[in-house]
């Protein structure tokens, strides 16, 4: 009997002092190795976050990091691997292809998966159990561009560019489904609507073609390497974004774009944007506290919303299995499904539809600035910039 | 010398029916103790051994330059993915018909093309490779889904057991790269085998002896890109869902090196070269950021020690070597 209690009282102890494992799965490397890096340093912030807090339940949390590289195929390797490691808590990936089989692995094996920058819409559409994301949707985007970019500068003729990603093209379809209305209407007209190639280095012709079309406002909803190409050849063929709106995508960081554009190509262009860090901090405390520990401990803050999102996938796992007192992911599941908020991340309060999908994702429009930073737009600062 | 020496001793007899049923038990018994995820690993070491079987014929026994062996594996991956969830057939009854469509589309595309040598022949199939991408992404007839792809493929079924955990995949895969690679051993030592070789170590000389080039060269890239249509079939099968991310450039380059690496025209070596590309990313996953530079080291430093590649075929060495008494 009393080796009985003596071993109880061990597990106990045990227990106590143990771990909590969470995975993490990103694109580490490959082509988006960027984001792979700056989510996994958020991550990590906020691992360091809840720990200084006192872990969850009182015990540490502990980070499995598994590359993916960014391929459908490296996914699955780092969803079984995560799985072998024991892990019942994953927070990943980027990519929606890259998503789609490594969510069903972490479904069949009961492991609660929260994705922080995946989009397409039908991901929370297949029934899953486990599934969550504290990223918004393809459509989020799009509708906003629709219903408040282009009554902003009251755009009649209208330019949607994608690069038939999976991506791109989900949200240049859903901007013509907002659309269509308008269209219908006759109030707008759409002037352009084509693809470029991803990967190419020469992009004057689908820019002629852009120019002929004389657009109002230009929307490229593809990713960075390419619209930094876009608009330094655009600049060098004439195009003046005072004239046509340039406005990019949330896959468009300003950073990177200039570093590659170089400013006097991006200034006055914009992105749509999810809330960045830096513009997050006057409204939650704990954004603030976040961008702090990382500018602590890595440097500037990166401009992902991606990478945010990721780290409030920890933050929205610590307030859940606190609030359930249950590490059973099935329990933790079920609570988060209840639409409940479960607390205040960094970037706002953390509530999921029974699908699973972020309950109210708010966006904004971001300028490159004078001396290429991004701002959030302001028409009385930055309207000279657009020929406002 | 000393691996002259080796291969020598590997030539008896009782010591290759030995390796070879060390080598047999340790693949059959792997996933019985292995842990999942290294069964999955096996599971690709299985699917790029099929793929490299597939170049190997056409690469390394005929010596046409294939760099766009991915296309053939795309289609076979299509086949499968828009005939199950368009039209509702069984994955696994699709096997032999992914094959049968990939070899299809190898004949049609590469009948006006196999009069190219070397280098041409090589940006040619580059070319294919990269139109076959790009045709999935432009969604034809609203069937490729475009860049999302082909969703919801149905799990294969085998009388009944359905085919859905890491080890069913793993013995699926290498089942058929076990038929493949003895078929190929076959094919090997038959006319059509010498021919082939023939073809590459001199063209003119073969075609002069009466060997009909054309037709033999056809041959080998339809039967190497069924072998692919095959794998893209488990692949889909596996992924349950397609996409054209997945049959990028990067990899017929990695297919390109598993002939290289294993050995051009030998079947071992091509599973050899299959395991080294895919075990080396994944050993080195502790050093994430930098687990391809040491992929590219290796694939270098293996080509410099090893030009032949690491288990070249043995026919070349017989003229150099006296080989002691059986």
């Amino acid at each position: 009997m009393r080796a009985f209690i003596c071993g109880l009282v061990l597990v106990a102890v045990s227990a106590w002092a143990q771990p909590i494992l969470i995975g993490f799965q990103g694109p580490l490397t490959g082509p988006w190795a960027v984001e792979g890096d700056w989510a996994l340093k958020s991550v990590q912030i906020a691992v360091e976050i809840v720990n200084a807090r006192g872990g969850i339940l009182g015990r540490p949390i502990q980070l499995v990091v598994e590359d993916d590289g960014g391929t459908p195929k490296g996914g699955t390797l780092a969803a079984q691997k995560l799985i072998a490691a024991g892990v019942k808590f994953v927070v990943g990936t980027y990519g929606s292809m890259v998503c789609m089989p490594s969510s069903e692995l972490y479904e069949e094996e009961g492991v609660l998966h929260i994705n922080y920058g995946c989009t397409r819409v039908d991901l929370s559409a297949r029934g899953f159990g486990y599934y969550f994301r504290t990223s918004g949707r393809d459509d989020s985007q799009a509708r906003f561009f629709v219903e408040y970019v282009i009554p902003l500068f009251g755009a009649k003729r209208i330019a949607v560019m994608h690069d038939n990603t999976a991506y791109a093209l989900g949200v240049a379809e859903d901007v013509l489904r907002y659309l269509k209305p308008l269209l219908d209407a006759g109030e707008v007209q759409l002037v352009y609507y084509d693809a470029i190639m991803p990967g190419e280095r020469d992009h004057t012709p689908a820019l002629t073609a852009l120019r002929d079309a004389n657009p109002d406002i230009w929307y490229y909803t593809g990713y960075y390497p390419e619209w930094a190409l876009l608009l330094r050849q655009g600049k060098d063929l004439g195009l003046d974004w005072k004239k046509i709106k340039a406005v990019g995508s949330n896959a468009c960081p300003i950073s990177e774009t200039v570093k590659i554009a170089g400013l006097d190509a991006v200034v006055g262009a914009m992105i749509t944007q999810e809330p960045l860090p830096a513009f997050l901090v006057e409204k939650y405390p704990l954004a603030k506290e976040f961008v702090a520990a990382y500018e602590a401990k890595f440097g500037p803050i990166h401009d992902s919303p991606w990478a945010t999102y990721a780290a409030d996938a920890i933050f929205t796992l610590a307030f859940a299995i606190e609030a359930t007192k249950s590490l059973d992911p099935a329990v933790v599941a079920r609570y988060l499904r209840s639409g409940k908020v479960v607390g205040e991340g960094i970037t706002g309060p953390l509530s999921f539809s029974p699908e699973g999908d972020r309950l109210g994702v708010p966006y904004m429009l971001l300028i490159c600035d004078e001396k290429g930073e991004s701002a959030r737009f302001d028409p009385a600062v930055h309207g000279h910039l657009v020929g406002l | 010398m000393n691996l002259v020496r080796l291969r020598n001793f590997a030539a008896h007899k009782p010591v290759r029916v030995a390796l070879f049923f060390l080598v047999f038990g340790f693949l059959v018994s792997f996933p019985f103790w292995a842990s999942r995820y290294w069964v999955d690993v096996g599971f690709y070491v299985g699917l790029y051994a099929l793929l490299g079987l597939g170049l190997n014929v056409i690469l390394g026994e005929v010596g046409l330059f294939n760099l766009g062996h991915a296309a053939f594996w795309a289609i076979g991956a299509y086949t499968t993915a828009i005939l199950n969830v368009r039209f509702g057939l069984p994955t696994l009854a699709l096997l032999p018909i992914s094959a049968l469509v990939a070899a299809g589309c190898a004949w049609l595309v590469s009948s006006p093309i196999i009069h190219l040598r070397g280098d041409y022949l090589c940006i040619v199939t580059i070319a294919l490779g990269e139109i076959v991408r790009l045709v999935l992404i432009n969604n034809p007839g609203g069937l490729t889904g475009g860049p999302n792809g082909v969703v919801g493929i149905a799990r294969p079924a085998f009388l009944g057991h359905v085919i859905r955990t890491p080890m069913d995949f793993y013995f699926l895969v290498w089942a058929v790269v076990a038929v493949c690679a003895l078929a190929l051993r076959q094919l090997q030592r038959s006319r059509i085998g010498r021919a082939w070789n023939y073809i590459r170590e001199d063209e003119i000389a073969a075609e002069s002896m009466g060997v009909d080039v054309r037709a033999l060269k056809l041959l080998a890239f339809v039967l190497g890109a069924a072998l692919a249509g095959l794998a893209g079939n488990i692949f889909a099968a596996k992924m349950r869902m397609v996409s054209p991310d997945s049959f990028t450039f990067m990899e017929s380059c990695l297919m390109f090196c598993i002939v290289l690496l294993g050995g051009m025209g030998s079947v071992p070596g091509t599973i050899v070269g299959a395991a080294l590309v895919v075990l080396f990313p994944e050993v080195f996953r502790p050093v994430a950021q930098y687990r391809l530079l040491f992929f590219g080291l290796a694939l270098a430093a293996t080509m410099y020690f090893r030009p032949g590649g690491l288990w070249p075929r043995r026919r070349a060495v017989e003229f150099l070597v006296e080989r002691p008494g059986r």
